[in-house]
């Protein structure tokens, strides 16, 4: 990971092309304060108030940006960010890192934070000092019932694939599921997928059915790399419906899956076969359309 | 159909019943003074999760059906009496006067009009100057003419301009006074004491809409939240011309609460989803004919 230096430099470039001359005065003369002024006082009040300086539009980067961004942190995509996230996290990282101050300021903040105070800094935990220390607040952040906070942490953020143990990323993962979040944004699904978690999807799948409810196309992707009898049969049931998003999901799943069995059910839908050979049926597009249409 | 503010609700107190039925009368924006809970809390960080709520949950659940939430931020008059927690208290605001949709500093005021009270008073209005922020007054139920007067002089006092506050829970003895001063006059309509719809009518019809404010204060006491739209339709009924009924059930609220540079028609009037999974989705991306899949809160929140 680059030097929080870099980070700093880096955001700073991305805001002077987001926000206008105004605010960037005022976050350089905050800047100032809250690096000379031995209190936290005036971070913690620069941090509230940057909502009336910086937008909630979202950054508008180029590709050298989104490269740069990954470049510096793995898996970091400010493409998903808002300019004030971004201006809290500047004024966030310019805080002196010495350990024992910055974790009493920072659990304050995290403490007493609004709404998007709190998308702010779970969003940039992959970009925070002493971020290994900052697990138990992630893992607590996802007992929110606000789905922007939960979504800055479990969505286009590294954070949790990165450090969360298994129990904990189950945990969050199926909560995705069940707030109806798009999964495709959350990162390294595929390297973090296990049995655990493809039972899990499993038996919630069948409450949902019980319950006489459609289930989320995307929760067959959990499923997919461990497929067996079980999980065929409900693949089958998957595949008999009438839905076309709910038929791609299915066919994500089998196709993926090493399954024989499973690429025999496929070869009964060679349409679909051939749509996700070609890359126009995807884990991603399916999410996104899911997102548009049913949500 | 009229937009109505109620710029005073304790909505912490309130069901989603309430929330469904407020939006359904008109209530586009909600202002929830910090205030004391019915009983007074023993520890500050009590108070601390209780400000995180105004500004957190509570405007989260409020965006769910619809309506905005904004709030206030101070050390109410009865707890002001606990002195060695009010002094922790007033450390705590800091961290929460600038934050986003918070309005005025308040409630603050008299309630017995202790000296304690009025220290913690005073502080607050110092603090409200610093942070160019309205002040919000509560006046007390007992003593009620000696306790308004007194919270204005003492405004005064500390160079306060009377423009920037709005001075609730006025009646008949009270609102010549604190109209003819410059302040705001709120009014809180309730079922059974303070003001009811009737009375409103005839002060409106006599003092006219300037600077005249009319709110539910409804919490968790015999209250309803349905107080300012019932209210504008009796002034309706009664006569009283429908620009003035605009002005006291949300113009002059939207007004005077706007001085904080918090508060903007904007925020209702092009309300961008805060995320997908809202309930109030009714401008989906839905195309003619298919059948919305959206369902409801519950769904999403664990209780």
């Amino acid at each position: 990971m680059a030097s929080t230096q870099d980070i700093l430099e880096f955001l700073s470039g991305i805001l002077s092309k987001n926000a206008e001359e105004k605010s960037l005065n005022w976050l350089s003369q905050k800047t100032e304060k809250i690096q000379s002024s031995g209190s936290p006082t005036a971070f913690f009040l620069a941090f509230s108030q940057a909502s009336r300086f910086f937008s909630k539009e979202k950054l508008q980067l180029d590709e050298a940006d989104k490269n740069k961004a990954d470049e510096l942190v793995s898996g970091y995509e400010p493409e998903f960010w808002n300019v004030l996230q971004t201006a809290r996290t500047y004024l966030l990282l310019s805080y002196p890192q010495e350990k024992e101050t910055w974790f009493s300021a920072v659990n304050q903040l995290f403490e007493t934070a609004d709404m998007h105070e709190h998308q702010a800094l779970f969003a940039a935990l992959p970009l925070m000092p002493f971020q290994e220390d900052l697990v138990d607040r992630a893992i607590d952040g996802c007992r929110t019932n606000v789905a922007l906070i939960f979504d800055a942490i479990a969505l286009n953020n590294p954070y949790p694939a990165k450090y969360f143990p298994e129990a904990n990323w189950n945990q969050m993962v199926l909560k995705a599921v069940f707030m109806q979040r798009p999964l495709y944004r959350i990162q390294s699904q595929d390297s973090r997928s296990n049995p655990a978690l493809a039972e899990i999807a499993r038996d919630f799948a069948h409450e949902r059915w019980a319950a006489g409810r459609n289930v989320m196309p995307e929760l067959w992707r959990l499923v997919s790399p461990f497929l067996n009898e079980k999980y065929l049969e409900d693949l089958q049931k998957v595949m008999s419906s009438k839905d076309d998003l709910e038929l791609a999901g299915g066919a994500l799943a089998l196709f993926n899956g090493s399954s024989g069995t499973g690429k025999t059910l496929l070869s009964e839908f060679p349409t679909l076969a051939s749509q996700i050979e070609s890359g126009e049926i995807t884990w991603e597009k399916v999410g996104k359309e899911y997102q548009d249409t049913r949500v | 159909m009229s937009m109505y503010i109620d710029p005073h609700i304790h909505l912490v107190s309130r069901t989603t019943d309430d929330y469904e039925a407020m939006q359904k009368a008109g209530i586009v924006a909600t202002i929830e003074p910090a205030f004391w809970l019915g009983q007074p809390r023993t520890e500050v960080g009590s108070f601390k999760d209780y400000f995180s709520t105004l500004v957190g949950w509570e405007r989260f659940r409020a965006s769910q059906f619809g309506i905005v939430h904004y709030c206030t931020m101070g050390l109410n008059s009865k707890e002001a009496n606990n002195i060695a927690l009010a002094e922790q208290v007033m450390e705590l605001l800091p961290l929460y006067v600038g934050k986003e949709g918070v309005v005025a500093i308040g409630e603050i005021g008299y309630d017995d009009q202790t000296e304690a009270e009025d220290r913690f008073y005073r502080e607050q209005l110092e603090l409200a100057k610093e942070v160019d922020l309205p002040v919000l007054i509560h006046t007390p139920h007992r003593d009620k003419k000696k306790g308004t007067y007194r919270s204005m002089d003492v405004a005064e006092e500390h160079g306060m301009n009377p423009g920037w506050i709005i001075v609730d829970h006025n009646n008949e003895e009270t609102v010549k006074e604190v109209l003819d001063r410059g302040y705001w006059a709120g009014f809180t309509i309730y079922p059974h004491t303070k003001m009811g719809s009737e009375r409103m009518v005839e002060i409106v019809k006599q003092y006219g809409p300037e600077r005249i404010i009319v709110n539910s204060a409804a919490d968790w006491g015999i209250s309803d939240p349905l107080a300012v739209p019932k209210t504008a339709d009796l002034m309706r009924k009664m006569g009283i011309p429908e620009e003035h009924v605009q002005m006291v059930t949300y113009r002059n609220a939207l007004t005077a609460f706007s001085l904080s540079g918090q508060m903007d028609e904007n925020d209702w009037l092009q309300a961008p989803p805060i995320d997908q999974t809202k309930k109030m989705s009714g401008n989906s991306v839905l195309r003619g004919g298919q059948v919305p899949r959206v369902e409801g809160p519950a769904d999403r929140v664990e209780n």
